[in-house]
C-alpha cells in the first residue's frame, strides 16, 4: 500500500512539471489554435537561463534558508522574464505572418523553431547532461513509510500557485478579458477595440514565462538538465493539456498531474519501458473518443 | 495532356533502368576489382590513411572523442618513429553520431566511404555494438579490416549471430577488437559484487540498448550463479529522465545492489542520484564501462560514492610502457585520458604494425587491404601499452583482463584487476 | 511550343545523367548516398499523398517506414527462419503498411487538422518503442541483422550499391507514372477537394471517408516499399532510424520542394537526401581541406554534422515564411497561399 502512495507522490511531482508546461500550451492553443511545438524547448531554455544566472551568484556565501529561497525566487522571476521575451520573439518572427495561413503552415514553422532552439542549446552548453546547482535546503518528510522531499513539494506548490495566479489574471484582469475575447472570436474582439497583436503577444509571454518557471523547478528537482529534455516533456505536457481539455487552465493542471501519475503507476505495475507507449496511447484515445478532454467544452467546427 | 507524354518517357525510363541494372550486374564486379588495382597504383602517392569511425559529437562524444584522440596520437607516434618507411600516415576520423546519438546507418555509410578511398587501408571503430552490427557485414563484403577499441557485445564475433553478419564471406574474419567482451565483463562484475562486496539481492536495470542490455543480462546470469538473487529486471525509456517511480518499485523489494547496464548518456549518473531520493542512496550501485567516466561523477553528484564499474581493459597506469602514453596524451590534448583512449591507440598501432609487416613480406610495396587482413589474422603477439595480446580465430583479443573501479571521495579509483584468460 | 520541347530536352538530359551516374562517379559511397536518397524520395511521395494532395497533416510518418522495414526483416532473415523472396515482399510490405495506414486513419476521420497531426505523432512515437520493447520477436534494440538481400535471376545484389541505385530509379519512375494517373483520377480530385474544403466536398457528394482512408493507406504503402528497400540494402534494421527526426526530415523535403507537386516533392527529397547523406557528412572534410589550404585553424575544427537539425529547422521556418508553396509549387497552392498572406485584415 505504501508503494502506491509513494508512486502517487512520485507521479504528482513529475506531473507538476508537465502541468506548468501544459498551461502554456493550453493558453496559446486557446487563443490562436496553434500547437506551439517549440514550447517544450522554451521550458529547457528556462533551466539553461537559470543555470547561467545562478553561476553569477556566489551561492556559497549564503547559508540561511530564507536567503536562499529569496535567491530562488529572484532567479525564477528572471528566468521567467527571459523566457517570456523569447516566447514573444518567436511569435513575432515566426508565427505572426502566418496567422491567417492554412493551419499547416504555422505548425510546420513551429517544428522548425523547435529544432533550431534545440540546436542552439546544444551548441550553447554542449551535448551532454548539465548539472543544475542544488542550492536550496532539502529535507525529507517521512510519514507512514512514505518519503516526501522538499523539492517535490516545491514543484507542486509552484505549479498550484502559478495556476492560481494565471486564473486571477485570465478572469479578473482587463488583459485576461481581452485574451478570452480573442479566443472566442478574434474579429469581433478586434471590432470591440482590442489590440489583437498585443493580446496575443502577452499570451505568448505568459505561457513562455510559465515554461521558464517549469525549467527552474525541474532543474532543482532533478539536479540536471539536457538540451533534448523539452521534446519529450513537451509532448507529454501537450498530452496533459489535451486530456484536461485544451483551452482550459484547470484542465491543463489536472491533466498534468494525471499524466505524471499514469507514468508512475505504469512503471510500478507494468514496467518502466512501457510508460511512453501508455501515455501516447492515452493521447490517441482521448483525441479520438473525447477530443474536448475532461473539462473542456466541445468546440463546434465553424463552417 | 502532358501526362501521356510523361507516361511514355517514364515507361521508357523503367525499361532503360531494368536493362541498365543487367549491364551493371556484369560490370559492377569489375568495379570492385578496379578499386583494388587503383589501390596498388596509388603507390605513386605517399600517404596512408587509417580510418576511424567513432561517435565524436553528441551524448557519446565524452567517450568517442578521447578514443579518437588515442588513434590520432598513435598516428603521430608512428610518423615520428617512421614505422612505415617512405610513407606518412594520416588519421581520418569520421562521426557516426546523428543528432546526438550513435547511428548504425551512418556508420555503415562511413565504412562505405572509407572503402571507396584507396588510401585507407584499415579502420578503427566503431564504439557502439549496434553500429558494429551494421558495419561488420560491409567490412566483410568489401574486404577492409575493422578493429574496434570498445565493442563488448559477444555476438559480434562468436556464435550464430556473428555468422549472420558475415554472409558475404563467412570464413573471412575482417572484424577484430582489442577489448574483451561482455560475457567476460558482466560476470567479472557479478563476481566482484558477490564475493568482494558480498551483496546478495540485486535489482537489475538497463537502458534497452544493445550494449546496456547485453552487459546487464550477463551480469545478472553470473550473479545468480554466484548465489545471489535477482529481484527484478527493468528497462528504461530513452527520453525519460525521471526514475523515481522505477526506483521506488526497486526499493520496495529491498535490494542491496542496483545494477545498471548503460552509459552516462543514457542517464547512468542520474539514476544513482535519484536512488538517494528513493532511499537507496546507501546501497551499492554497480555498472560497466559505460559509466566509468567523469560525466558520471558530475551527474551523480553527492550520491556518487559507493558506485562501482568494470572496464573491459587493463588499467594503463599499471603498465610502464603506458606511462609515456599517458604523458604524451596529456601534453598533446591538454586533458587526461578517457576509458578507451589507450584502446584507440592500440587499435591504430596494430594496424600500423600490420601494414609495416605486410610491406616487409611483399618486398616493400604498398600493401593491399587483403594483405593487411592476412597480417591481422596471423595470430602474432603484439606487445602493446595495454599488455601482450593476440587475436584469436574469431578476431577477439586473448587479453581478457577486467579492471574494477569504485568511487571514493567523489572520484573514480582503481581497485583491482583480474585476468580471465583460460 | 518552345518551352515544351525545352522541358522535354531537360527531362531527357536528366534521364541520361541519372542512368550514367555510376560511370560518371566511380566512388561507390557516393552511389550509395544517391541510392539512399531514393528511399527519401519514396517516403516523400507517400507523405505527399497524405499531406500534399489530401491536406491531412501526418507527423508520425516514419512509423509506416518502420513497419515496412520490419515486415521485410521478419519474413526474410534468420530471425524467424522465414526467407521469402525480395520481389514479392515489396508488395507484401506495401500491403502491411497500407493496412496500418487504415488502422491509424480510421479513428481519425472526424478529427480536425491539428488533432490529426498529434494523433499521428503519438502513433509515430509508439511504433518504434514497441519494436524496441518486444525483443523476443524484433530483436529489441539490436534489431534484426543478416537480412536477405535481393537476387535478380542469378545476380546477387549484395552490398554493391549500384544495382540498388537502378532499382530505386525504376521504382521511382513507376511511382511517378502511378501518382500522375492517380492525381488526375476521380480519387485524386476527391483528395484535392478535401484539402480545399472538406465540408464542401462532403456536401458535393464525395465520400470523404473512403477518400481519406485511401490517402492514408496509399501513402503508407509507399513507406512500406521504401522500408523493404532500406532494410535490404543495409541488411539490418533497428528501431533507431524511425523516430520523429526521420518524420521531420520527410516533412522538410515535401515542404521545401512544393507540396502537392510531384516534381517539387521529388526535388525537395533529393535535396534533403543529398544534404543528409553526402553533403553534410563530407562538408566537414571539405571545410577542413579549405582550412588547411588557407591556413585558418578555426576552420579545421568545424563539424557541420552537429548542425544538421538546425539546418532542417531553418529550412522549415524560412520556407514557410517566405515561400510556403515550395521550390516547384503547384499553381493552385501558390495562388492560395499568397492570396492569404497578402490579405489585409478586415478592420
Amino acid at each position: 500500500m505504501h508503494e502506491f502512495l509513494q508512486q502517487l507522490i512520485n507521479g504528482i511531482a513529475l506531473g507538476g512539471v508537465y502541468a506548468l508546461i501544459a498551461l502554456g500550451y493550453t493558453m496559446v492553443y486557446g487563443i490562436i489554435e496553434l500547437i506551439n511545438f517549440a514550447h517544450g524547448d522554451v521550458y529547457t531554455l528556462g533551466s539553461y537561463f537559470s543555470i547561467t544566472i545562478l553561476a553569477l551568484i556566489p551561492l556559497s556565501q549564503f547559508s540561511s534558508g530564507w536567503e536562499l529561497w529569496l535567491i530562488a525566487f529572484a532567479v525564477i522571476l528572471l528566468a521567467a522574464l527571459l523566457c517570456g521575451i523569447v516566447g514573444v520573439l518567436i511569435e513575432r518572427l515566426a508565427y505572426r505572418r502566418l496567422r491567417n495561413a492554412p493551419r499547416l503552415a504555422p505548425l510546420i514553422t513551429a517544428i522548425g523553431v523547435s529544432l533550431i532552439l534545440e540546436n542552439i542549446m546544444q551548441i550553447w552548453k554542449g551535448p551532454s547532461q548539465i548539472p543544475f546547482p542544488q542550492f536550496l535546503p532539502d529535507h525529507v518528510y517521512i510519514a507512514g513509510g512514505v518519503a516526501i522531499h522538499e523539492r517535490a513539494v516545491l514543484v507542486v506548490v509552484v505549479s498550484l500557485v502559478s495556476m492560481l495566479v494565471l486564473n486571477l489574471l485570465v478572469f479578473h484582469t482587463k488583459l485576461g478579458t481581452a485574451m478570452r475575447a480573442t479566443a472566442q472570436d478574434r474579429d469581433a474582439a478586434q471590432l470591440m477595440g482590442i489590440n489583437i497583436n498585443s493580446t496575443i503577444a502577452w499570451t505568448f509571454f505568459i505561457g513562455a514565462a510559465l515554461a521558464g518557471v517549469a525549467g527552474f523547478i525541474s532543474g532543482i528537482y532533478y539536479g540536471t538538465t539536457f538540451f533534448l529534455n523539452g521534446y519529450d516533456a513537451g509532448l507529454k505536457a501537450f498530452t496533459a493539456a489535451v486530456l484536461g481539455g485544451i483551452g482550459n487552465i484547470t484542465g491543463a493542471m489536472l491533466g498534468g498531474f494525471l499524466i505524471g501519475i499514469v507514468e508512475a503507476m505504469t512503471s510500478q505495475y507494468i514496467s518502466d519501458q512501457w510508460t511512453s507507449v501508455v501515455v501516447f496511447s492515452i493521447l490517441i484515445l482521448i483525441l479520438v473518443l473525447k477530443p474536448s478532454g475532461l473539462l473542456g467544452e466541445h468546440l463546434p467546427e465553424k463552417v | 495532356m502532358g501526362s501521356t507524354i510523361v507516361t511514355r518517357w517514364l515507361l521508357a525510363a523503367t525499361a532503360l533502368a531494368a536493362s541498365s541494372a543487367m549491364l551493371a550486374a556484369c560490370s559492377s564486379n569489375s568495379n570492385t576489382q578496379n578499386a583494388n588495382t587503383q589501390n596498388s597504383t596509388a603507390a605513386g602517392g605517399t600517404i596512408i590513411r587509417i580510418g576511424a569511425d567513432l561517435p565524436v559529437s553528441g551524448g557519446d562524444a565524452s567517450d568517442g572523442v578521447p578514443t579518437a584522440n588515442g588513434v590520432k596520437l598513435a598516428v603521430i607516434d608512428a610518423n615520428k618513429r617512421k614505422l612505415i618507411p617512405g610513407y606518412t600516415i594520416e588519421a581520418s576520423v569520421v562521426d557516426d553520431a546523428v543528432n546526438g546519438k550513435h547511428n548504425p546507418s551512418q556508420g555503415a555509410k562511413n565504412i562505405q566511404a572509407f572503402a571507396s578511398d584507396p588510401t585507407v587501408l584499415a579502420v578503427v571503430g566503431p564504439f557502439n555494438s549496434n553500429v558494429a552490427k551494421a558495419e561488420i557485414p560491409l567490412s566483410n563484403s568489401l574486404g577492409i579490416a575493422l578493429i574496434s577499441p570498445a565493442n563488448t557485445n559477444p555476438d559480434l564475433t562468436k556464435g550464430v549471430l556473428a555468422l549472420q553478419l558475415r554472409t558475404s564471406n563467412p570464413n573471412a574474419i575482417t572484424y577484430f577488437r582489442v577489448c574483451t567482451t561482455d560475457d567476460i565483463q558482466g560476470p567479472a562484475g557479478a563476481d566482484y559484487a558477490a564475493q568482494v562486496l558480498k551483496v546478495k539481492r540485486a535489482y537489475v536495470l538497463d537502458d534497452n540498448e544493445t550494449y546496456g542490455k547485453g552487459v546487464a543480462d550477463q551480469w545478472a546470469a553470473q550473479f545468480q550463479r554466484d548465489g545471489g538473487t535477482i529481484l527484478g529486471h527493468d528497462h528504461t525509456v530513452a527520453t525519460q529522465h525521471d526514475f523515481h517511480a522505477l526506483l521506488t518499485r526497486a526499493a520496495s523489494l529491498n535490494p542491496d545492489v542496483v545494477f545498471f547496464g548503460g552509459t552516462t548518456s543514457t542517464y547512468g549518473g542520474e539514476i544513482r542520484k535519484q536512488m538517494a531520493d528513493a532511499g537507496l542512496g546507501n546501497i551499492v550501485y554497480f555498472g560497466a564501462d559505460g559509466i566509468r567516466n567523469d560525466q558520471f561523477l558530475t551527474d551523480a553528484a553527492t550520491a556518487a560514492n559507493g558506485s562501482y564499474a568494470t572496464v573491459a581493459t587493463v588499467n594503463a597506469s599499471k603498465i610502464p610502457a603506458a606511462q609515456t602514453f599517458l604523458k604524451e596524451y596529456q601534453a598533446q590534448f591538454g586533458q587526461p585520458v578517457g576509458s578507451y583512449s589507450a584502446n584507440g591507440y592500440v587499435a591504430a598501432m596494430t594496424i600500423v604494425d600490420a601494414i609495416a609487416s605486410a610491406m616487409k613480406s611483399n618486398g616493400g610495396k604498398l600493401p593491399t587491404r587483403a594483405e593487411v587482413l592476412d597480417q591481422l589474422r596471423s595470430g602474432k603477439t603484439y606487445k602493446s601499452i595495454i599488455g601482450e595480446f593476440s587475436f584469436d580465430k574469431n578476431g577477439d583479443t586473448t587479453n581478457k583482463i577486467i579492471s574494477i573501479y569504485g568511487v571514493r571521495n567523489g572520484g573514480w579509483v582503481f581497485l583491482t584487476q583480474k585476468n580471465y584468460a583460460k | 511550343m518552345k518551352s515544351k520541347s525545352f522541358g522535354r530536352g531537360a527531362l531527357l538530359l536528366l534521364a541520361i545523367v541519372l542512368f550514367a551516374m555510376p560511370w560518371l562517379d566511380k566512388n561507390s559511397s557516393h552511389i550509395s548516398a544517391y541510392a539512399d536518397t531514393g528511399y527519401i524520395v519514396l517516403l516523400a511521395f507517400g507523405l505527399n499523398i497524405i499531406v500534399g494532395y489530401t491536406g491531412l497533416l501526418a507527423l508520425g510518418f516514419a512509423a509506416f517506414f518502420a513497419i515496412g522495414a520490419y515486415t521485410y526483416g521478419f519474413l526474410a532473415s534468420p530471425q524467424l527462419g522465414i526467407h521469402l523472396n525480395f520481389w514479392p515482399m515489396l508488395l507484401v510490405s506495401a500491403a502491411v503498411s497500407a493496412l496500418f495506414g487504415l488502422i491509424l486513419g480510421a479513428p481519425t476521420l472526424r478529427l480536425r487538422g491539428d488533432y490529426l497531426a498529434i494523433v499521428t505523432l503519438g502513433f509515430g512515437e509508439i511504433v518504434p518503442q514497441v519494436f524496441q520493447n518486444l525483443d523476443k520477436w524484433t530483436g529489441g534494440p539490436d534489431g534484426i541483422a543478416g537480412i536477405d538481400q535481393p537476387h535478380l535471376f542469378h545476380y546477387a545484389f549484395g552490398f554493391n550499391p549500384v544495382p540498388y541505385y537502378y532499382l530505386y530509379i525504376a521504382i521511382i519512375a513507376l511511382s511517378v507514372w502511378l501518382l500522375n494517373n492517380l492525381r488526375n483520377s476521380r480519387l485524386g480530385r476527391a483528395w484535392m477537394a478535401i484539402r480545399e474544403d472538406e465540408l464542401a466536398a462532403q456536401h458535393m457528394g464525395i465520400n470523404t471517408t473512403t477518400a481519406k482512408l485511401s490517402a492514408f493507406s496509399m501513402g503508407a504503402a509507399f513507406a512500406g516499399v521504401a522500408g523493404v528497400l532500406f532494410a535490404a540494402k543495409l541488411s539490418t534494421v533497428s528501431p533507431g532510424g524511425f523516430d520523429f527526426n526521420t518524420s521531420v526530415m520527410i516533412l522538410a523535403a515535401i515542404v521545401l520542394g512544393g507540396m502537392g507537386n510531384l516534381a517539387g516533392v521529388a526535388l525537395g527529397a533529393v535535396i534533403i537526401g543529398l544534404l543528409n547523406f553526402l553533403i553534410l557528412p563530407q562538408s566537414s572534410n571539405w571545410i577542413h581541406g579549405i582550412g588547411e589550404q588557407l591556413h585558418v585553424s578555426s576552420l579545421l575544427n568545424i563539424d557541420l554534422n552537429a548542425y544538421r537539425f538546425m539546418i532542417y529547422g531553418l529550412i522549415l521556418v524560412f520556407v514557410m515564411l517566405f515561400r510556403p508553396e515550395g521550390l516547384i509549387p503547384s499553381a493552385t497552392r501558390r495562388a492560395e497561399l499568397h492570396a492569404e498572406l497578402d490579405e489585409e485584415p478586415a478592420v
